[in-house]
C-alpha cells in the first residue's frame, strides 16, 4: 500500500511547523509516520539528521527496517529509538559531566530489586515493590522537587555497581541540559525534525525532554491516540496530548480517521464503547472496508467452559482439524477455512487467565504461544527471540497490553466481566477509564470476527468469582451483537436459552 | 526379494484409533494379511517413541524388528505356516495448517527417517513449533515446504511423501485446502519429492491424468485405523529387503522395484462423484458440467467431489499412463469379501471367525486375495466365496460411486446369487 489517502497525504506533506496527528486504530499510522519522515527527509541539509522516537524497541527496529528501503546513500540521518536509547547515547557521550564512569551500565529490573531489598532486608517483596514504584515514580514524575531519602539511598547502591536503572537514562539527561546549555545546544542542533510515536503514552519527564530538545528551528511532530493509553498506571499522562498545542506554539492538529481494518460491526461496537467515555477526543472512525463482520457474544457457565468455546471455535474457524470434524457435521463443509493459525488471537486482562486456555490448547493440540512481551518498553537492549521459528503460525494468546499495535483477523477477548474489565479485583486500583480504553484496544485488532466471551463462573489466585457482566458490553448496541447459543453438552441448552435476556 | 509394504497406518497414540495398534498386535496382523513391512505411524509422538525404542531392534539398514520378548501373539497364535519376518519403518504423518498464497492450506504430509536419531531431531524441532503430545498425527502451522526441509535436514535418506492427495480436506491437491500445482505447495524443494500417496480416494489411473504428477511414482497405504486394516492398501516391492532397498525403488526413476500397488476402489469414497445425497442424485462430473452445477431435480448447488477435482486439474483424458506408471490391483479386504457372500456386516463375529479359519489353512490374505488357485479356496471356503475372490481378480464387481457424503458401494454378488447359495457354505 504506497498510496494515500486524503488525510495521510494532507499529514505527510505538512509543512507549517509542529503538528500532531491523531490516528486511530487501522488509520495507517505507521504508513503515515514514515512517509513524512521520508518526506521531512528530502528538505535536510548533509550535517542535519532525524530523531524518531518509538514506544518500544521493536517499534524502532521496524521502523528502521522501513526507513531503509529509500534509496537514500546516507541512512545515517535517521536516528530511530526509545527515549531510553537515546538518552542512553547522550549519556555514553557526555559521562564525564555528569560524574559517571565511562563504561557504566543500565541495570535491569531484577537487579534493582535485589539492590533496594538488600538495603531493608526485612522487608516483603510487596514492600519493596512499592518502594520501586515510589522511586520510579519520583524520577519520572517528581525529578524537580527534593530527592526523597528513599531515592537517595538507591541511588547510592546503583553507583556503587557502576550502574544506572531505567529512569534514570531519562532523568540524568534531563539534569544533563539542565546544567549544561551549550550540550543542549549541541544536540539539538544536530536535528532538525524530531518525531515521536504513541504520543499518548509519554510521561511527565519525557514531555519535560521533549520541551527542552524542540526549540529554535527544530521541527516537531507527534503521532498517537489518546483514546489507546493504556499505560497510565505506569506514569503515563494523556493530559499532555491535550495539551500539544499549548506546549509547542504554532502547532496544528491533522486527523486520521478511515479505517482500513476493521469490518463494519466490529468498528461501530468499539466506537460506542468509547462514545460513552467520560472524555471522548476523536470523531467517529469510517469503516472503509464494506464488509459487516461478526460481533459474538457468548456466556459460558465457566472459565474451563470458556476454554473450550474458545478452542472449538477456533477449530470451526481453521475449517476442522480432523476427517472427524468434517464427517460429524461438526463443521459446515461449505465453508472454507477462513482463517489459519497466525491470524487468531485470544485477549485476556490478566496473564493468570492464560491458564485455563493453555489446558484447553494443549487438549486439542492446536499450536499457540503465550506472548511474555510485557517487559519489551523497560530494556534498552533488544528483546530475546521468544520463538526460533517464527515462521510456523501459532494462535496467539496475551494480554490485551501486549495486543496493542497488533492486527488479527479473528479476536476472542475473554474474562468480559465487572473486576477484571474494569479490573477491581483483589486489591487492584484501576482507573475505569483506562480499563475502558484497553478494553477498546482490544476490540480494535480485530479485522472480521470479534468474540467478546465471559464465564459466570472463574477461578483465579485460588479463589473463586462470580462476576457480572462487563459494564462496556453495555454501552454496545444490540443489533451488532450476535449471541452463541450452541452447546457441545445437551443439558446446557435450556440454560442458554433463559440468557437470551443479555 | 519380494515383499508387501504398507507405510502409512498409526499408533494407538492418534485420536479415534484402536487400542490394538500396538507392535505386538501389529506384527500379528501384519503376518495374517502377509505385509512384511510396516511403517510404525507416529514416530515422534513422545510417547510412542518410547515404546518404539524400548521394543524394537535395529534389523536390516533402516529396518526395525520387534524383540523376541514382545512377540508373544504371535509368537502363540500363529502357525508356523503364516510366520514371516516382520520389520518396521520409522514414519509418521503431520498435519500441516497454514497459510500460503494468501489461503488457508490444510495439507497431511507422511515423513521417513531411517534410524532413531533422524526420527529424534525431527522430533525436536517439531515440539518448539507446536504440541506433538496430543496426537499421533500432531497439528502443526508449519509450512509442507519449511516441514520438508527439516525432514531433509534430519538425514541424507529421509524424505517426505504428499498423504492421500485427492482427499478435499487435508491433502496436497485437495480441492478445499489444498493447492492446483504440487510445486506452489513444496516451492524450492518440490524436486525432493518422488512419490505420491493416492490414498483411499483416488487410483493410479486418476493420477495418471496429470502431467504435473509424471516426476512422481503412485504409492498406496492403509491409513489404518485399527490392525484388521492393515494392508487395505499396500506397495508391492521386489528390491533389497531394507529402507534404502524402498528409498531407490521409490527415487530412482529408471529402478524398477516398486512392482506395483493394491488398491481400494476410489468409488467407495463418500465424496468420489457429485451430487445431492438429500435428492439422491448422483452425477459424473461431466454431467454436473452441463447442469451448471446444480442439481436436476431441485436445483440447488451440488456438492462436488474427488473425480471434478481430478477433471479440474488433469491435462489428459482417462486412460493415459504416466511414465513412472507401475501395475496396480483393485482389490477388495477378504473380510468384505466374505460378509458380502453371507448378507452380514465385515465386524460380525460369523465373518473374522472365517476370515481366520482360512488364513490358517490356506496362507495369509494377501496370497488368498491375489495367488491362491480358486480350485483350492472353493475347497477350504465354498464356491460363493471362491467365485468372490475370482470376480475381484477379474473386476467383475458392480460399481455404484459415492457422492455428498453418501458411501459408494462395491457388489460383487446378486441377492439372488447370495441367496442361492446359501445352502453350499461350508460351516466352520
Amino acid at each position: 500500500m504506497n498510496s494515500l489517502n486524503h488525510f495521510q497525504n494532507e499529514a505527510v506533506h505538512y509543512q507549517g511547523g509542529h503538528l500532531l496527528i491523531v490516528a486511530g486504530p487501522g488509520t495507517g499510522k505507521t504508513h503515515t509516520l514514515t512517509h513524512r519522515i521520508k518526506q521531512s527527509a528530502k528538505g535536510l541539509k548533509s550535517t542535519e539528521k532525524i530523531l524518531a522516537i518509538t514506544f518500544t524497541n521493536k517499534a524502532a527496529e521496524e521502523m528502521k527496517e522501513r526507513l531503509k528501503l529509500d534509496d537514500d546513500p546516507a541512512p545515517s540521518r535517521f536516528v530511530v529509538g526509545t527515549f531510553h536509547q537515546f538518552c542512553l547515547d547522550i549519556l555514553k557521550t557526555y559521562s564525564d559531566k555528569l560524574n559517571l564512569s565511562k563504561d557504566f551500565r543500565v541495570a535491569e529490573p531484577e537487579e534493582v530489586y535485589s539492590l533496594v531489598k538488600n538495603i531493608w532486608p526485612d522487608k516483603t517483596r510487596k514492600e519493596v515493590n512499592r518502594l520501586l514504584d515510589e522511586i520510579s515514580r519520583w524520577k519520572s514524575a517528581e525529578f524537580d522537587t527534593k530527592m526523597p531519602e528513599v531515592v537517595i539511598l538507591c541511588n547510592q547502591k546503583l553507583r556503587e555497581v557502576h550502574c544506572l536503572d531505567f529512569d534514570d537514562l531519562l532523568f540524568f539527561a534531563w539534569q544533563l541540559f539542565n546544567q549544561n546549555k551549550n550540550i543542549l545546544g549541541e544536540v539539538t542542533s544536530q536535528y532538525k525534525f524530531i518525531f515521536v510515536d504513541e504520543y499518548q503514552d509519554i510521561n511527565c519527564i519525557q514531555h519535560v525532554l521533549l520541551k527542552i530538545l524542540v526549540q529554535n528551528e527544530v521541527c516537531l511532530t507527534a503521532i498517537g491516540d489518546p483514546n489507546q493509553a493504556i499505560y497510565g498506571f505506569r506514569g503515563s499522562n494523556v493530559a499532555f496530548f491535550k495539551s500539544f498545542q499549548n506546549d509547542f506554539k504554532g502547532a496544528k492538529v491533522l486527523r486520521l480517521s478511515e479505517n482500513y481494518r476493521s469490518f463494519k460491526n466490529i468498528l461501530s461496537a468499539s466506537s460506542q464503547v468509547m462514545a460513552n467515555a467520560q472524555e471522548r477526543h476523536v470523531p467517529e472512525l469510517t469503516a472503509k472496508l464494506f464488509e459487516e463482520g461478526r460481533l459474538i457474544m457468548k456466556e459460558c457457565p465457566t472459565d474451563k467452559a470458556e476454554a473450550e468455546f474458545v478452542v472449538h471455535n477456533i477449530e470451526k474457524m481453521i475449517g476442522g482439524t480432523s476427517m472427524f470434524s468434517q464427517d460429524s457435521g461438526r463443521v459446515e463443509t461449505d465453508k472454507e477455512g477462513e482463517a489459519s493459525f497466525g491470524d487468531i488471537a485470544v485477549l485476556y486482562r490478566l496473564k493468570a487467565q492464560s491458564f485455563c486456555l493453555k489446558e484447553a490448547f494443549e487438549r486439542s493440540g492446536i499450536p499457540y504461544y503465550i506472548s511474555g512481551q510485557k517487559m519489551d518498553e523497560d530494556t534498552v537492549c533488544p528483546p530475546r527471540a521468544e520463538d526460533l521459528d517464527r515462521d510456523a503460525e501459532k494462535v496467539s494468546l496475551m494480554t490485551l497490553h501486549a495486543a496493542k499495535g497488533l492486527e488479527f483477523s479473528v479476536v476472542f477477548i475473554v474474562g468480559c466481566e465487572e473486576g477484571l474489565l474494569p479490573l477491581s479485583l483483589l486489591e487492584w486500583e484501576s482507573d475505569k477509564e483506562e480499563e475502558r480504553r484497553l478494553f477498546y484496544v482490544g476490540m480494535t485488532r480485530a479485522k472480521t470476527h470479534l468474540y467478546l466471551v465471559r464465564a459466570k463462573t472463574r477461578r483465579l489466585f485460588g479463589k473463586i468469582y462470580h462476576l457480572q457482566e462487563s459494564p462496556f458490553l453495555h454501552d454496545i448496541e444490540e443489533d451488532l451483537k450476535v449471541y452463541e447459543k450452541t452447546d457441545f453438552k445437551k443439558n446446557q441448552k435450556k440454560n442458554d436459552e433463559q440468557m437470551t435476556l443479555f | 526379494m519380494k515383499f508387501y509394504a504398507d507405510l502409512h497406518i498409526h499408533s494407538h497414540f492418534s485420536r479415534a484409533t484402536s487400542k490394538n495398534l500396538n507392535l505386538e498386535e501389529l506384527s500379528y496382523w501384519a503376518q495374517l494379511k502377509g505385509i512384511q513391512v510396516i511403517s510404525t505411524g507416529d514416530c515422534i509422538h513422545p510417547g510412542w517413541l518410547k515404546e518404539l525404542e524400548k521394543k524394537l531392534e535395529p534389523a536390516e539398514e533402516g529396518f526395525f524388528k520387534l524383540k523376541n520378548e514382545y512377540d508373544t501373539l504371535s509368537q502363540t497364535q500363529l502357525p508356523s505356516a503364516l510366520r514371516r519376518d516382520i520389520r518396521f519403518v520409522l514414519t509418521t504423518e503431520i498435519s500441516n495448517i497454514y497459510k500460503r498464497l494468501d489461503k488457508v492450506r490444510k495439507v497431511h504430509n507422511v515423513i521417513f527417517m531411517p534410524h532413531f536419531e533422524a526420527a529424534k531431531k525431527v522430533q525436536d524441532h517439531l515440539n518448539r513449533i507446536g504440541n506433538i503430545r496430543s496426537d499421533g498425527r500432531p497439528i502443526l502451522g508449519l509450512d509442507s515446504r519449511d516441514l520438508l526441509q527439516i525432514v531433509l535436514e534430519s538425514d541424507p535418506l529421509s524424505f517426505l511423501v504428499p498423504a492421500h492427495i485427492w482427499t478435499p480436506w487435508f491433502s496436497a491437491l485437495g480441492s478445499r485446502g489444498g493447492f492446483d500445482k504440487m510445486s506452489d505447495c513444496y516451492g524450492d524443494l518440490t524436486k525432493h519429492i518422488f512419490a505420491v500417496e493416492t490414498g483411499l480416494s483416488s487410483d493410479p489411473l486418476m493420477n495418471w491424468r496429470l502431467s504435473q504428477l509424471d516426476d512422481y511414482v503412485m504409492i498406496s497405504n492403509s491409513d489404518a485405523h485399527s490392525a484388521q486394516k492393515l494392508g487395505r492398501e499396500a506397495n508391492i516391492f521386489d528390491t533389497d529387503f531394507s529402507y534404502p532397498g524402498i528409498y531407490n525403488a521409490l527415487k530412482d526413476k529408471k529402478n524398477k522395484g516398486l512392482l506395483g500397488t493394491i488398491e481400494f476402489y476410489p468409488e467407495e469414497g463418500k465424496y468420489h462423484y457429485d451430487g445431492h445425497r438429500n435428492c439422491s442424485m448422483r452425477l459424473h462430473p461431466k454431467e454436473t458440467i452441463e447442469n451448471h452445477g446444480l442439481c436436476p431435480k431441485c436445483g440447488k448447488k451440488v456438492t462436488v467431489g474427488v473425480m471434478a477435482r481430478v477433471e479440474e486439474l488433469a491435462d489428459h483424458e482417462e486412460g493415459r499412463k504416466s511414465p513412472r506408471a507401475r501395475p496396480y490391483y483393485s482389490l477388495i479386504p477378504l473380510p468384505e469379501i466374505i460378509a458380502e457372500a453371507r448378507g452380514v456386516g465385515p465386524n460380525s463375529q460369523n465373518v473374522q471367525t472365517t476370515f481366520q479359519e482360512m488364513v490358517r489353512r490356506l496362507g495369509n490374505e494377501m496370497f488368498i486375495l491375489q495367488d491362491a488357485p480358486v480350485d483350492m479356496i472353493k475347497k477350504s471356503a465354498g464356491s460363493l466365496i471362491a467365485e468372490g475372490i475370482r470376480r475381484v481378480r477379474n473386476k467383475e464387481v458392480h460399481i455404484a460411486a459415492g457422492y455428498d457424503g453418501e458411501y459408494g458401494q462395491i457388489k460383487i454378488f446378486t441377492d439372488q446369487e447370495r441367496e442361492r447359495n446359501a445352502d453350499q457354505m461350508v460351516l466352520f
